[in-house]
């Protein structure tokens, strides 16, 4: 109609719609297309804007006002977000109009909404003219939100990609034409070809080749030597029948799978025909990972000397790397580095205890922070401490410089392995961290009592304290006796809430994310500060305050959800928040590491792709629930 | 002598006024046109929101400057559907009030002739019902003006939003406030404020959450808001 009028509405809409992705790089022209077609609809709070039930859809939208929640039906992947709220900027639902199929799921305003609304026709014809819009969509529909960890797994892989992975076809695995025999052949003619060949294992076959049964040397002494059985019987009366078999381009993965579950150590790989094509063994699979768990664990376990041990902790880090390349998560993987750390710890200590005599102290180490919480990460400093009995009062002085004496060597050690020591001293060297079951328990208390910035401080580092080595049962004592003083302590809890409320999460209002919050460091955010430790310091709170026990924030948040009654499919969703900002942790801190850099945690959210941006705010917006949950329990 | 001059030129009729023959062909093809079925729901109306920029608050001397037009048809409003006109003024009006509107002294003197702008808006709006938050003013100015160029009188269906909002927000905003309150209650942006088209989208945005609003709670047409307006004004005044 007219023209000017038309032009202005349009040119702020652009403007509009510049400040998010993908619009902010999308071509001049493509821009101009879409803000002409645009229409503008308003939807109530809890009205439906897009049901699987309207069939084919007519138009994409694009959220102007207000928020639309995206509710799944039974959606399955990798990360389950059974729920996800869209701002204005994002754009609904891209998967299904593409596909011109109904939505899979209900987009319902949750306040007063306002939507552009584009018709399908343009939608397509601005994805033939615009090449950033085509890539938007496609990749989204590529990795349908919620499979980031798909994408890291892409990523990690090329960088891995030396090594054979877990996804490698059982073909390439395969290096040896397999060694088979006929059900009738004699025990004798078997034993004899597997001995002959150094072969472990021999595949029974039938004419067509099809593989009918196994036999492996140790079947020669339970099921030949012990029974008694000629050697003239046929193989047939002897051999496992039925032997598992997976097809030739099936994956490694599979392979693990099969073996774990049916608990066997081989799996046959056969052809379209079922013909036998080559055996994979346990042996072969552990081969595909240049170090394998369990031999880390047992180089940690039986290295001789700290030397050993440094070896051995560089092939943490090495595996952990080769975990993230396989898409494990974020929540194993950091369980899996804590763990991995404890042994290394426990194996210092050991080795210490070799020179130092503690007999007859009862004594546990404790370690404080993200390793008493198993969330380790890659960089990572020493936080522990020394919790001792002592049942006479004039010994004291002597058992705490024994243990102080051993926890200097302790320390010692744990830096040249690869734990630096701790700036704050949090150490089990520090005279005020090697203290009596009383003298923590008193320390303990007077935080609770007295909650000042310090206190709250010095709780949130010691209060998830784990034992590590020695008598475990001291370490439970004092938890007794915190979370008796805690649980139902409505002012100290209230000030741990406030302090947990101090940092926020960094969304923007206009920007997605709040980059400046660091001035020395502008256009990052700090995933530790302004990330993992929103989750940590709630989680820590409804811990202390429904008696649950453990420290891991994860487990926390579940436990303590259960008990106040936060529905699972809720909890799940923060935990999911937080393992995500963790992987983004890890993945950073990796990167910084291999560029020869101390691996911080300020993350460029620039860096990151479409999707992963879209998740770390769903992963921040989880945070702000949670705050928001602290806020109202107690009300500050 | 021009408040006199103006009071007497608007009681001209259409026949006094010279028009030219396209514009009274142009004038007949409107009254033509039949008057809106205004029981028909919401998604089944044309509204027309309307924002007027004038010389000053003076609806009885202060002159008509522009016109800022939005559709809500079917309950959406789309950006190819808008209208926007400039009237060409002889005397500019004072520099306070060009900064409230933007509209500058050389762009008031290079509008539309008066009687060609205001006959694409009676073409935009053909017998719409037409929507404006305070539409007193704006009916007054736009009325006034249609009556002087072109000795037309309007006789169209206004509704006010100031007066139908609160009745369909009660448990938000139960009383007359300004339209930036509403919108910042909707969290409606205005790209630019007193500029009319920019009001008149923000505007029409209010209508389009009344109008679903309305649809749940039996005020499902065009009707029912008149009514709505009716029953608050005698409540505000006997009740």
């Amino acid at each position: 109609m007219s023209n000017s009028a038309t032009q202005m509405l349009v040119t702020a809409t652009s403007e509009f719609l510049r400040r998010f992705p993908p619009f902010d790089r999308m071509e001049a022209e493509a821009m101009q297309y879409l803000c002409e077609r645009l229409k503008l609809a308003y939807y109530a709070k809890d009205t439906p804007i897009v049901t699987p039930d309207m069939g084919v859809l007519q138009h994409f939208y694009i959220v102007q006002r207000g928020k639309v929640l995206a509710r799944g039906r039974g959606e399955v992947g990798v990360i389950d977000y059974s729920t996800m709220s869209l701002s204005p900027g994002e754009a609904f639902p891209i998967g299904s109009v593409t596909a011109q199929r109904p939505s899979t799921n209900t987009y319902t305003a949750v306040e007063d909404v306002f939507c552009y609304e584009l018709p399908v026709d343009d939608y397509f014809a601005l994805m033939r003219m615009s090449p950033t819009f085509n890539a938007f969509c496609t990749q989204y529909i590529a990795s349908l939100l919620g499979q980031s960890r798909q994408q890291l797994q892409a990523e990690f892989a090329q960088r891995a990609a030396e090594q054979q992975t877990m996804n490698s076809p059982l073909s390439s695995i395969i290096k040896k034409e397999p060694v088979f025999a006929r059900p009738e052949t004699s025990l004798r003619e078997v034993i004899g070809i597997m001995a002959a060949g150094h072969i472990g294992s021999i595949i029974i076959v039938d004419d067509e080749q099809r593989p009918t049964g196994i036999f492996t040397q140790s079947d020669v002494l339970k099921r030949v030597v012990l029974p008694g059985v000629a050697l003239e019987a046929p193989i047939a009366a002897v051999m496992s029948p039925d032997p598992h078999t997976l097809p030739v381009a099936s994956t490694a993965y599979d392979a693990v799978l099969a073996m774990a579950l049916y608990g066997i150590r081989h799996v046959l790989a056969v052809d379209e025909g079922g013909r036998l094509k080559g055996v994979v063994s346990e042996r072969d699979l552990f081969a595909l990972q240049r170090v394998g768990l369990r031999q880390i664990r047992q180089s940690i376990e039986t290295a001789p000397d700290i030397g050993l041990l440094c070896q051995a902790a560089k092939d943490v880090r090495q595996l952990a790397l080769n975990m993230l390349a396989q898409g494990v998560g974020a929540e194993q993987l950091t369980q899996f580095i804590s763990a991995l750390n404890d042994t290394l710890t426990r194996r210092v200590i050991q080795l210490n205890l070799d020179r130092h005599d503690l007999y007859g102290i009862d004594w546990a180490w404790l370690s404080f922070g993200s390793e008493g919480r198993d969330e380790q990460t890659f960089s990572t400093d020493q936080d522990n401490g020394l919790l001792f009995i002592c049942t006479d009062i004039m010994d004291r002085e002597q058992t705490q410089l024994r243990l102080l004496d051993f926890a200097r060597d302790v320390n010692a050690d744990l830096d040249r392995v690869g734990f630096p020591l701790c700036r704050g001293n949090i150490m089990a060297s520090n005279p005020e961290l090697c203290l009596t079951l009383e003298e923590w328990e008193e320390k303990f208390l007077g935080w609770i009592r007295t909650p000042d910035p310090k206190a709250l401080l010095n709780a949130s580092i010691f209060f998830d304290f784990r034992p590590l080595f020695g008598q475990f049962h001291l370490a439970h004592r004092l938890r007794l006796t915190l979370l008796k003083a805690t649980q139902d302590n409505r002012l100290f809890l209230r000030m741990m809430a406030q302090n947990a409320l101090s940092v926020l999460p960094p969304l923007g209002r206009i920007r997605d994310f709040v980059t400046d919050a660091d001035i020395e460091h502008p256009g990052t955010i700090d995933l530790k500060k302004f990330g993992a430790r929103l989750f940590v310091d709630a989680a820590r709170v409804f811990a202390l305050s429904s008696g649950v026990a453990a420290t891991n924030t994860a487990q926390r948040l579940r436990l303590s959800g259960a008990a106040l009654k936060v529905s699972s499919d809720e909890s799940a969703g923060v935990v999911e928040g937080f393992n995500f900002i963790q992987l983004l942790r890890l993945r950073h801190q990796n990167f910084e590491l291999e560029h020869g850099r101390a691996g911080d945690n300020r993350l460029d959210p620039d860096q990151l792709n479409e999707v992963e941006r879209r998740i770390l705010k769903e992963a921040f917006r989880q945070a702000r629930k949670l705050q928001q949950r602290l806020k109202l329990d107690y009300q500050t | 002598m021009s408040w006199l001059s103006r009071l007497f030129s608007s009681r001209k009729s259409a026949a006094q006024l010279d028009l030219a023959e396209a514009q009274q062909q142009a004038l007949a093809a409107w009254r033509a046109l039949p008057a809106p079925d205004l029981t028909r729901p919401h998604y089944q109306t044309r509204y027309i929101v309307v924002d007027v920029e004038s010389s000053g608050l003076d609806m009885n001397h202060d002159r008509l400057i522009s016109i800022g037009a939005v559709a809500v048809v079917n309950g959406v409003i789309d950006f190819q559907d808008v209208f926007e006109t400039i009237l060409r003024q002889d005397e500019v009006s004072t520099t306070d009030n060009i900064l409230i509107h933007g509209i500058g002294g050389s762009a008031q003197r290079a509008g539309i002739d008066p009687p060609d702008a205001l006959l694409a808006f009676l073409n935009y709006c053909a017998k719409a019902p037409l929507v404006a938050y305070h539409s007193v003013f704006d009916q007054t100015m736009i009325e006034r003006a249609l009556q002087r160029y072109l000795g037309v009188a309007l006789q169209a269906t206004w509704i006010d939003l100031a007066w139908v909002m609160p009745d369909l927000f009660r448990e938000r905003i139960d009383a007359q406030v300004s339209l930036d309150n509403w919108l910042e209650l909707f969290a409606i942006e205005n790209i630019q404020r007193h500029n009319a088209v920019s009001d008149a989208l923000a505007t029409a945005m209010l209508l389009q959450a009344a109008i679903s609003r309305g649809g749940g709670r039996g005020a499902k047409t065009p009707a029912s808001f008149v009514d709505t307006e009716k029953s608050r004004r005698w409540m505000r005044r006997y009740g």
